[in-house]
């Protein structure tokens, strides 16, 4: 993972990864739905990888949303690049797990010498707008994590 | 994605210094064992073990046994209650990247 991208005050999240695998195996996990469930942890329905296409996902539902991402292939160039929307939440949340979510998924395949690089970037993040506890934890886990602590008293 | 747990638990999980340290370099690591983490913490290995069980039970760490020795990895789903979208999607990511990489060697040895 791509730690200095979460430290900076980007809204996006890039994962770069080399893998021991031709670009085309790589391309088949991405696009078989079969597959995909087995390293997502969870089953599109209605996924094809073929621009226009609309699919989603079901995740864990939180107040008046029902925990469904809505996504729609953008674009695709076999065993190179593959994009698709990623949309969720529900307005009436108003921070955290649950809120308005319009964001989009980008994957990058680039052959090397032993294999892929695999570049992934999920971008537009919009970060709380909202003021309250949630305001100094948008700069991704690094910053949660010892906030956690302040609000916490420290008390072990 | 599992339950989140209540942010109460994760809060008073995170809430001891040394057992928070200890979960920022689970999340920094792909995988990593008690062995591993107890080296250079000036720690024992059983107060690491008592403090991963109580990040387990909070949802924030997973455990995968592997022969002799345990796997611990964070759980992206655990500090949900807590983060916005970018820090949930930002583990999420890291975890099923690792899942991808595992699966790939399973279907293209």
């Amino acid at each position: 993972m791509n730690l200095a991208a979460l430290k900076s005050d980007t809204q996006d999240i890039v994962v770069e990864a080399n893998l021991p695998h031709a670009p085309e195996a790589i391309w088949r996990a991405l696009t078989t739905g079969e597959l995909i469930g087995r390293w997502l942890q969870m089953k599109p329905t209605g996924f094809e990888a073929v621009k226009g296409k609309h699919f989603t996902y079901q995740t864990t539902a939180a107040g008046a949303w029902d925990g469904v991402i809505h996504c729609q292939v953008l674009d695709v160039v076999p065993h190179q690049r593959l994009v698709y929307s990623w949309k969720g939440g529900h307005e009436s949340i108003t921070s955290g797990y649950g809120t308005l979510l319009d964001t989009v998924v980008t994957w990058t395949l680039q052959k090397i010498e032993r294999g892929t690089r695999l570049h992934m970037v999920h971008s537009g993040f919009v970060l709380p707008r909202n003021e309250g506890a949630y305001k100094n934890m948008s700069g991704g886990w690094k910053k949660v994590v010892p906030r956690v602590g302040e609000i916490a008293g420290e008390q072990g | 994605m599992t339950e989140a747990a209540p942010i109460n638990a994760v809060m008073r999980a995170l809430a001891d210094p040394t057992r928070r340290a200890l979960f920022e370099r689970v999340v920094g690591a792909q995988e990593i064992t008690v062995a591993e983490l107890t080296k250079g913490s000036g720690v024992t290995q059983g107060a690491i073990s008592q403090h991963l069980k109580s990040l387990k039970q909070a949802g924030l760490v997973a455990e995968r046994p592997e022969g002799r020795n345990v796997y611990y990895r964070a759980a992206p789903e655990g500090l949900a209650p807590l983060a916005d979208w970018m820090s949930h999607y930002a583990l999420f990511w890291h975890d099923r990247i690792a899942n991808l990489r595992t699966l790939l060697k399973e279907i293209d040895p």
